[in-house]
């Protein structure tokens, strides 16, 4: 299970069955370019494999106003 | 995924680029970004005062940080609009991330402006949105103008761009179309204004916003809801996903084919400007559109309080 920070939105959301940050954000309907992925301080591009149990950051960029 | 400059992890992806940086090479892509549009543009030199509008978000804050590093003179400006509940934390973020920074910082408070933006949205028939960016335009420009600033700098994006773009070429508004830019000069009573951000997108500000350290205001205006631009960029998002390098493509195609057309036809049809009969900022009717709408504003609450009372 990856455990995702959604911001701006402020939601936890558990993923199951993602071992990648590209499913990550295929589960999430967001494009590699609409939103930024981090795992603590460390930026992820979307080719980057993940590890069960990992807690990583998802940040939409588009600003809305 | 390797660095296209030094081989080592890649922490960043642009397609648009054909490349990938890491942590380490990534600002540089970025500051070079930055300074081929302040060249190419000739938006200022170091020589010139520069008034920044930071409204706390990614762009203005990245935009501001850059052009500290590039050694400009600089000076902040953030409007706090009142919102409850959200208008207080961008301005902390704000304040805070200047105080961080040892930069100088303005900030404007609509309430003492008599025009918070709650009673816009309130007493004012039109969308909020549309007005607020008018009243922000509005003391952007007489705040530099009074303070003696050679320029206004925003942070808007190829995104932002792009969307407005867009949305202007739906309408087929010519006026909007023959002033859109990334560079627009001074004029009477108008200083210059820019946009050094214009050739990086919102990903690529939010990638350099990350790296940097940059701590942003990011929840969404709470009176945004449905505002078009955000439609358009999703619509823009996906096209840049199928093709990458389409909104680069559009824009400056725009500014190099499309955008010449339009000033020769807003010399025949464009209006005189002379100073508003209450602040002196521009207008082509003797009181300026924001000083009618204080003045609705002031007109519609007393009227509402009466019925109350």
């Amino acid at each position: 299970m990856i455990t995702v920070n959604l911001e701006p939105d402020g939601e936890v959301i558990e993923l199951h069955g993602t071992k990648t940050v590209i499913a990550v954000l295929n589960r999430l309907k967001l494009r590699p370019s609409m939103a930024i992925v981090a795992r603590n301080d460390e930026l992820l591009t979307s080719d980057r494999r993940l590890t069960p149990g990992e807690t990583i950051l998802v940040r939409k960029v588009t600003s809305a106003g | 995924m390797k660095c296209t400059r030094c081989k080592k992890l890649a922490c960043v992806s642009l397609p648009s680029h054909h490349s990938g940086f890491c942590k380490d090479c990534y600002p540089l892509f970025f500051t070079r970004q930055v300074e081929t549009a302040i060249r190419r543009e000739k938006m200022f030199t170091h020589g010139e005062r520069i008034l920044v509008a930071l409204s706390g978000g990614k762009d203005s804050l990245a935009l501001m940080l850059e052009l500290k590093l590039q050694g400009y003179d600089i000076t902040g400006l953030h409007i706090d609009l009142g919102i409850p509940n959200s208008s207080n934390k961008a301005r902390a973020k704000v304040e805070n991330f200047c105080d961080m920074h040892d930069l100088t910082l303005q900030v404007l408070e609509m309430e003492k402006e008599g025009l918070p933006i709650p009673e816009v949205k309130a007493f004012i028939n039109r969308p909020v949105c549309a007005v607020c960016g008018k009243v922000k335009r509005h003391h952007f420009n007489r705040i530099a103008r009074e303070g003696g600033f050679d320029v206004l700098a925003t942070g808007h994006n190829l995104d932002d761009e792009v969307a407005r773009l867009f949305a202007n070429t739906l309408r087929w508004d010519t006026a909007y179309l023959s002033d859109q830019g990334p560079m627009l000069p001074a004029a009477e009573g108008f200083v210059r204004k820019v946009k050094p951000l214009f050739r990086l997108t919102e990903f690529e500000t939010a990638n350099y916003a990350f790296l940097k350290g940059i701590e942003i205001h990011s929840a969404p205006c709470p009176y945004s809801g449905g505002a078009s631009f955000t439609n358009h960029k999703k619509l823009w998002g996906e096209l840049e996903h199928r093709s990458p390098g389409q909104k680069f493509q559009f824009y400056h195609g725009f500014l190099k084919r499309g955008k010449p057309a339009f000033p020769v036809q807003e010399e025949t049809s464009g209006v005189t400007l002379t100073p508003c009969d209450e602040c002196g900022s521009p207008t082509s009717v003797g009181t300026c559109s924001v000083c009618r709408i204080k003045a609705t504003v002031r007109e519609n609450k007393a009227k509402a309080e009466a019925t109350q009372g």
